[in-house]
């Protein structure tokens, strides 16, 4: 079939197997208008580019998720496979490049050869040939290229060597297309049996054995015929070299997936993780901060009094804020992931973990999107894509908030401060380590009961599988680690910043209005201070805020709280980290002096509950909050985003009700449990 | 009748056949564990499940009931 003329920019797509270096190959081939477009009423991601300018080629550039086959295995794999067929926004691809890894050939071409059954216009770009050296081996892209009908380009993904001849090649490829038209693909393989894939791999087989050669490195002083005289006794060693996995990665997992040692290994590879997460991030956290307080404080001195000021300095300054002060830890993250995943260890830890999690209804591949969980839900929900088995991909949704993610650490800080003395900093890392541990334990009773529930809370059909590749290690490509990271958090901004601020921006509005500007009595007695002070207490105590507050008041008394800690809670659905800030504006900080903490901890410990005149903080309702903290799924962006990863409202409904529910029971028991042992 | 998940460490035995009555059996096809192929146990996880098997230049982690559909001589 083809099309007459080529109107538009030519759509090159790349496509490979998991672990095939394809993203390598975008990342070398991308230039400008780099972006992450979601195919449209699904959760599969793809990246689009422009060739880059340097290359003097026009063209668009797709580089879709990693399949093994033309035949899906997933609902994620089928959206991939259709759209590599005819995507709904692009069209159909004008030239398909596929990504082949030297090392494991046969397995890699199987998709290729699928390809070239399919007729689609394409290049094979053979990748990772560094891997095939180490076995002293070499393949020849001139045979490979006569056997499948198709171009063939060798590709160094560390040196870019070869860029250059698959760019020539891209070139003639799209100038033929000017003179032949489109060539668009004919078949699928939905429907094929067993007997056509072996068919496959049987015809592959012939082809490894025609185009690896031994690697001769004084190829010219030997004379042809010799050389082929050797090729045909060293083709069973050839045969044995490529059936044997890498050396180097066989003698490291000796270690790393040793039977006992490889779970030792894998909980002090995830400590050392989440320790340099919080302790790289920290510091740059700070900077964030102090810059906004900066911002925050010069604006509202530059407008002055009045609520335009007001409204810029604590609505929009603060709440970008909130957005932004994030972001190092969540690039963090993303980083160490990325490199772990880049070494090969990420499939390792999904295998040694798969078992437990199988008990309790998840799936091996469910470990790195709950380790995402603790910087942030929304990657975290969306990394679940990869897992293939749809209970098991709803379940891991379903649990994600609880894993303690890292906007409650400063509400946690705050907390667990009020609770221990000054001087034994070391209780609060006991504490904060407690508090993470019960929450990994309890997402897994969580994940265990839903489990059995699921045919009426899921409502997924289970054919659970777990295939998993372990790739060769290698050592990481930084510059392509920090590309997709900075990618990832600027998702993380874009999904939950615009949220974040509008909730800010209300949530200034209920506590700012309706009595703006309150008439003091005694105002000319107070100085600045007092008066400001006066002046904050009074409009909010006259506020939407505290109205709402009070009508939330008699489901707040049974856990030991007032309208105000209610208020709070409520604001952090914006964000969680809200708590802290809500708690200062409710209490009526100002931060002079003192830094903003210890400010807030001295108004918590002199607070009173305004029915019963006691101490409204006490340890029991301070470790009630932690344990409301635990649990509450107090964030719109997480539910707006697992609205989209599940398909409908039921799942972040359900979500939202059964979380809060437990948060608020377990409080409850929290509270008065601690009260009746005898504490205050 | 022995399968895949009956293998010892570093045991190489030939597939035989794969039972295509489990669900999994065209993807253990598609990444390679085919019939005549040699393959090799490498690694098994702390609870003897999931085994990683040497195939075709690479190593693969399968479940254990999905290696008993791996029919070897």
């Amino acid at each position: 079939m083809n099309s007459p003329v080529l109107t538009e920019l030519p759509l090159i797509t790349l496509v490979g197997p998991p672990n095939s270096g394809k993203t390598t190959l975008f990342n070398y081939l991308s230039g400008k208008k780099f972006k992450t477009v979601n195919y449209p009423g699904s959760t599969v991601e793809y990246s689009t580019a422009k060739i880059l300018s340097k290359y003097n080629l026009q063209a668009d550039l797709l580089d879709s998720p990693g399949i093994i086959s033309l035949n899906p295995g997933s609902p994620d794999e089928e959206v991939s496979v259709s759209s590599l067929y005819n995507h709904p926004k692009l069209g159909s691809p004008d030239l398909v490049i596929v990504t082949v890894d030297a090392s494991q050939i046969t397995r890699h071409l199987f998709l290729a050869k699928q390809l070239v059954m399919s007729g689609f216009k394409m290049i094979i770009a053979v990748t990772m040939v560094d891997l095939l050296h180490r076995r002293n081996l070499t393949v020849s892209s001139k045979k490979l290229s006569e056997e499948l009908g198709c171009d063939v380009v060798l590709i160094d993904g560390r040196t870019g060597k070869g860029i250059n001849d698959i760019i020539d090649l891209i070139k003639n490829n799209i100038e033929s297309l000017s003179s032949d038209g489109r060539i668009l693909p004919t078949r699928t393989f939905s429907d094929s049996d067993k007997n056509e894939l072996l068919g496959i791999y049987h015809e592959l087989e012939g082809i490894e054995n025609k185009v690896l050669e031994p690697l001769n490195k004084k190829s010219g002083d030997v004379n042809l015929e010799k050389a082929n005289a050797k090729l045909i006794v060293l083709n069973p060693t050839i045969k044995e070299a490529i059936n044997k996995p890498d050396e180097i990665t066989l003698r490291i997992d000796k270690f790393l997936l040793h039977r006992i040692w490889g779970l030792f290994f894998f909980f002090l590879i995830m400590a050392a993780t989440f320790t340099s997460i919080f302790w790289i991030a920290d510091p740059f956290m700070g900077y964030v901060d102090d810059f906004f307080a900066l911002l925050a404080e010069s604006a509202s001195e530059f407008l002055g009094d009045g609520w335009v000021s007001n409204f810029v300095a604590d609505g929009v300054i603060t709440g970008t804020g909130a957005v932004l002060v994030f972001l190092p830890q969540i690039l963090m993250l993303f980083l160490i992931l990325g490199l772990l995943e880049d070494t090969g260890y990420l499939a390792r830890g999904a295998m040694l973990i798969d078992r437990p999690l199988s008990k309790i209804g998840l799936n091996g591949k469910s470990f790195v999107p709950m380790l995402s969980g603790f910087a942030c839900a929304i990657p975290a929900m969306m990394a679940a894509r990869t897992i293939a088995n749809r209970k098991e991909r709803l379940l891991t949704i379903f649990i994600i908030p609880l894993m303690s993610c890292s906007a409650r650490l400063p509400v946690y800080a705050l907390l667990i401060a009020f609770l221990i003395p000054g001087d034994k900093p070391w209780i609060g890392g006991l504490i904060l380590a407690t508090i993470y541990i019960f929450s990994i334990v309890s997402s897994l009773i969580a994940a265990a009961i839903i489990n059995k529930y699921n045919k009426s809370l899921l409502k997924a059909k289970d054919d659970s599988s777990f295939i998993l590749e372990l790739p060769a290690y290698r050592v990481p490509k930084p510059l392509i680690v920090i590309r997709n990271s900075f990618e990832s958090a600027k998702q993380y901004i874009t999904h939950a910043g615009p949220v974040i601020l509008v909730f800010s921006i209300v949530l200034w509005f209920l506590t700012y209005f309706p009595n703006h500007s309150p008439e003091i009595p005694d105002a000319q007695l107070m100085d600045k201070t007092e008066l400001a002070e006066s002046i904050t207490a009074e409009r909010l105590s006259s506020s939407y805020a505290s109205i709402l507050g009070k009508v939330i008041e008699p489901v707040m008394t049974p856990i030991g709280m007032d309208w105000r800690v209610g208020v709070s809670l409520i604001a952090t659905f914006a964000a969680r980290e809200v708590f802290v800030s809500s708690m200062a504006l409710i209490f009526k900080v100002t931060a002079d002096e003192e830094s903003l903490q210890s400010s807030i901890l001295t108004s918590m410990r002199s607070a009173k509950n305004d029915k019963t005149g006691e101490l409204l903080f006490t340890p029991a309702t301070i470790i009630g909050l932690i344990v409301f903290f635990i649990f509450a799924l107090q964030c719109i962006s997480t539910l707006a985003v697992s609205r989209k990863e599940t398909g409908s409202w039921r799942i972040p409904f359900l979500q939202v009700t059964l979380f809060t529910v437990l948060a608020y029971l377990f409080t409850f028991i929290t509270v008065n449990g601690l009260r009746f042992l005898g504490l205050p | 009748m022995k399968t895949a998940a009956s293998l010892r460490f570093g045991e190489k035995v030939i597939i035989s056949d794969i039972d295509s009555s489990n669900p999994s059996f065209r993807r253990l096809l598609e990444v390679g564990f085919t019939p005549g192929q040699e393959i090799q146990l490498i690694n098994t996880s702390a609870f003897s499940d999931p085994m990683a098997f040497a195939v075709r230049g690479t190593l693969i982690a399968i479940r254990k009931n999905e290696a008993e559909c791996i029919i070897v001589s």
